[in-house]
């Protein structure tokens, strides 16, 4: 093999290497209007600027109704930087019965009624709960399947949370 | 004489070290009361996965159970049990 065909070889390579270590671009949110449970309308978009965690959950999943104190606990310590919570049922889930679990709870951020075609709209992952992360810029960060562990807070969301904002990104 | 016991002596430190590490890892089946469903399993799984100590889980709905080897110097049962209450499902004696 002669000695071009080699350098040659190596430059495709480090390409290559190149290109699947780069993170693909996170997709902008749909925008999403909601009513939540107590009659507020939600607008995704009215939230550009902030941290939102929407969290996909429902009241016959017992891995959400124990997560849900550490999101009041998160939504309490951090809303001063800048940290929403969203909930969002899967379905089915009745209204009434909504409302007294999330007072049992002490839910202190907006909750609606939610969709699977909503769930879809983020992410094609079955699990539950299962929490959106979406950046300042109001673009998808992470998916994180199951109970949002402190350390995933820390790792994944706490570092989001002291980023500044670049709303301009927004309008590509 | 003097080499002979030095040899020996070393020899049961190794034994005995080897011993306590063996006796380090264990390997629990805690049944589980609650799981229906792959999601539930796959909860139960992250948050054990995620608690210091724990080596390999194997979390089943199906036979509403988990395995956990852990190493016993870092996590006891009992703790791995609170951690699977903390989940909303109830690990059973």
């Amino acid at each position: 093999m002669s000695r071009r065909a080699v350098l040659l070889g190596l430059i495709c390579l480090l390409a290559s290497s190149a290109a699947a270590g780069q993170k693909s671009p996170e997709k902008l949110t749909p925008e999403l209007i909601l009513r939540d449970i107590r009659g507020r309308t939600i607008r995704l978009s009215d939230y550009r600027g902030r941290i939102v965690l929407i969290n996909f959950w429902a009241t016959w999943c017992p891995p959400c109704g124990a997560e849900i104190p550490d999101l009041v606990q998160l939504q309490r310590n951090y809303r001063h930087q800048g940290l929403r919570v969203i909930g969002i049922t899967y379905p089915p889930q009745k209204l009434s019965e909504v409302r007294g679990f999330t007072r049992r709870l002490g839910v202190n951020y907006p909750v609606a009624l939610g969709t699977k075609e909503m769930k879809a709209l983020f992410t094609s992952s079955e699990a539950l709960p299962i929490t959106i992360v979406i950046g300042k810029d109001g673009r998808v960060r992470d998916t994180i399947e199951g109970i949002l562990l402190p350390e995933e807070f820390e790792q994944l969301i706490k570092p989001l949370l002291s980023r500044p904002a670049n709303l301009s990104e927004t309008k590509k | 004489m003097k080499i002979k016991s030095m040899v020996l002596v070393f020899a049961l430190l190794f034994t005995l070290g080897a011993g306590t590490a063996a006796a380090a890892i264990r390997k629990s089946t805690i049944r589980i009361d609650g799981m229906h469903c792959k999601n539930c399993s796959g909860s139960v799984a992250k948050v054990l996965k995620a608690t210091a100590g724990v080596i390999n889980v194997d979390v089943s709905h199906e036979r509403k159970e988990a395995v956990v080897e852990y190493d016993d110097e870092k996590v006891t049962e009992a703790k791995l049990r609170e951690v699977i209450n903390a989940t909303g499902f109830k690990a059973v004696e």
